[in-house]
């Protein structure tokens, strides 16, 4: 081989290999990993409610505690809050998340399908969650939600089967933050569009267990929940 | 001189195709909503039994007869109390029911869920099990997964199952065709896209304490183009001595 032949060969090599890089990087930033919120991940506003939703507010708290006393899937939005590390898993058509809490897997699914229509829209804690990227802000809409899991909506209110939710991810440029604002529609329950920020931190490794094994008939648990300790 | 410059090009050829790969994912994308193949026997039982047969050891062998009669006897529900040691998931029944897997592969993670409910986690980041003797380790019927690509097939090794379960009828997991899957227990999964909508998964079990020799067989997984995965409803105070998946089963 002569001189200007592997000199050629080896600039269309990197060539080759530089614009396949940027094809798969820069188009979609890659979220997955461990995230935790710490003790500064929180900016929630207090949410306008409707007068009908401050009425039913404090039934609506008994029954997220019996939610959570039954060991029900605590849903949307409680599971990007749970207070173990969220695993976020993300690959070509299809975004999934996991938290440590008793809850189904969160689907976000970017393969350009829409949501089903409402005869076919089962609803679920999580509800039906379609993304897509714009630039490097992952937008995603979620509606299809049902009564179920812990319903409470930081700053006030609570989800209902006519909520609608649209979320933004933004990943910071070391990799190391995610930022994500939540804007909660339903006009049953707020006034105005109520947003909230959560900023999560990436963790390296997580340990095992990944799942936290709720027992419903757990008594030292039920009375911890409903009557709890008080100082003597 | 025209050796010197062959070998410089084929190394930085090399080192380009390098730098490629650790940014450009090369494995086959095994995302997405998978429903596994039944032969059409319209029983789960016979479907889940339908394998090759495995080598069992007469033990083994003398244990499902009696589980057998006792089944045949009317002893169908799990009485078991879930507590808070009951280890959760049960790998082979997961992998071998109707609910469809829903598969998402990261770089680092494999996720498959059954249905919208519970992932197992296949890391394939490079790290090494646990030590799963150490009392540290919390088992599951999961087990801890690891894998990586060979070619086209990713190759999953799982140890660190639950020694039993919380079920009356069956305290230790059942594998296809009467085998255990338990503390000793060594199981290999090959994940292979056949085409665009199937996967091919076989499973290799090993537990010298369970089989004579290691038990093979293979699903066929058909992919749901666009499907949604329902939740599972039930509500676990309504039946406190059923496990999840005794639920599912005897639905």
């Amino acid at each position: 081989m002569t001189r200007p032949a592997a000199v050629l060969l080896f600039i269309a090599a990197w060539s080759g290999a530089v614009i396949a890089q940027g094809a798969g990087a820069a188009a979609r930033p890659d979220v997955s990993g461990y995230w935790e919120l710490r003790f500064d991940s929180f900016h929630v506003p207090t949410a306008v409610l409707t007068t009908q939703a401050q009425a039913a507010v404090d039934a609506r708290r008994k029954k997220d505690l019996d939610a959570v006393r039954g060991c029900v899937n605590i849903g949307m939005p409680a599971l990007m809050n749970d207070h173990a590390t969220l695993d976020i898993r993300q690959s070509a058509g299809v975004i999934g998340m996991v938290a440590k809490s008793p809850s189904s897997t969160r689907y976000i699914y970017t393969d350009g399908r829409k949501h089903p229509g409402t005869d076919e829209l089962e609803a679920t804690t999580n509800g039906h969650s379609i993304g897509r990227w714009d630039g490097a802000t992952l937008l995603v809409d979620t509606v299809g939600f049902n009564a179920r899991g812990i319903t409470a909506v930081p700053g006030g209110g609570f989800r209902t089967a006519r909520s609608r939710l649209t979320e933004q991810y933004r990943l910071s440029a070391d990799g190391q933050q995610l930022v994500v604002t939540f804007t909660w529609t339903d006009p049953t329950v707020f006034r105005r569009a109520h947003s909230y920020a959560f900023r999560y931190y990436k963790v390296g490794s997580i340990s095992e267990p990944r799942v936290v094994n709720c027992i419903a008939g757990d008594a030292d648990r039920v009375r911890f929940l409903t009557d709890p300790p008080v100082p003597r | 001189m025209r050796t010197l410059y062959s070998l410089i090009a084929a190394g930085l050829l090399a080192g380009a195709v390098a730098h490629a790969q650790q940014h450009v994912s090369i494995a086959p994308d095994l995302s997405g909503m998978w429903i596994l193949q039944d032969p059409g026997s319209g029983s789960w039982s016979e479907f889940y039994d339908n394998v090759p047969k495995p080598q069992l050891k007469p033990e083994i062998i003398t244990d499902n007869e009696a589980i057998a009669a006792r089944e045949r006897a009317g002893n169908v529900v799990n009485r078991a109390q879930r507590t808070a040691t009951c280890p959760v998931g049960n790998l082979p029944m997961m992998m071998g029911s109707s609910p469809p897997l829903n598969i998402v592969s990261s770089r680092d993670e494999v996720l498959i869920g059954a249905e919208s409910n519970r992932a197992r986690f296949i890391y394939t980041d490079g790290r090494p099990h646990p030590d799963v003797k150490d009392p540290a380790y919390v088992p599951s019927g999961f087990g801890h997964s690891i894998g990586r690509w060979e070619g086209d097939t990713l190759v999953v090794d799982t140890i660190g199952f639950a020694p039993r379960v919380c079920d009356s009828r069956r305290p230790v997991m059942l594998t296809p065709g009467g085998g255990r899957a338990k503390d000793t227990t060594h199981l290999v999964e090959r994940y292979r896209l056949v085409n665009a909508d199937e996967l091919s998964v076989t499973f290799t079990w090993e537990d010298a304490t369970v089989l004579l020799a290691p038990h093979t067989y293979s699903y066929t997984y058909k992919k749901l183009a666009e499907g949604t995965p329902i939740e599972n409803n039930d509500e676990p105070n309504a039946q406190p001595q059923q496990t999840y998946i005794t639920d599912q089963v005897e639905k």
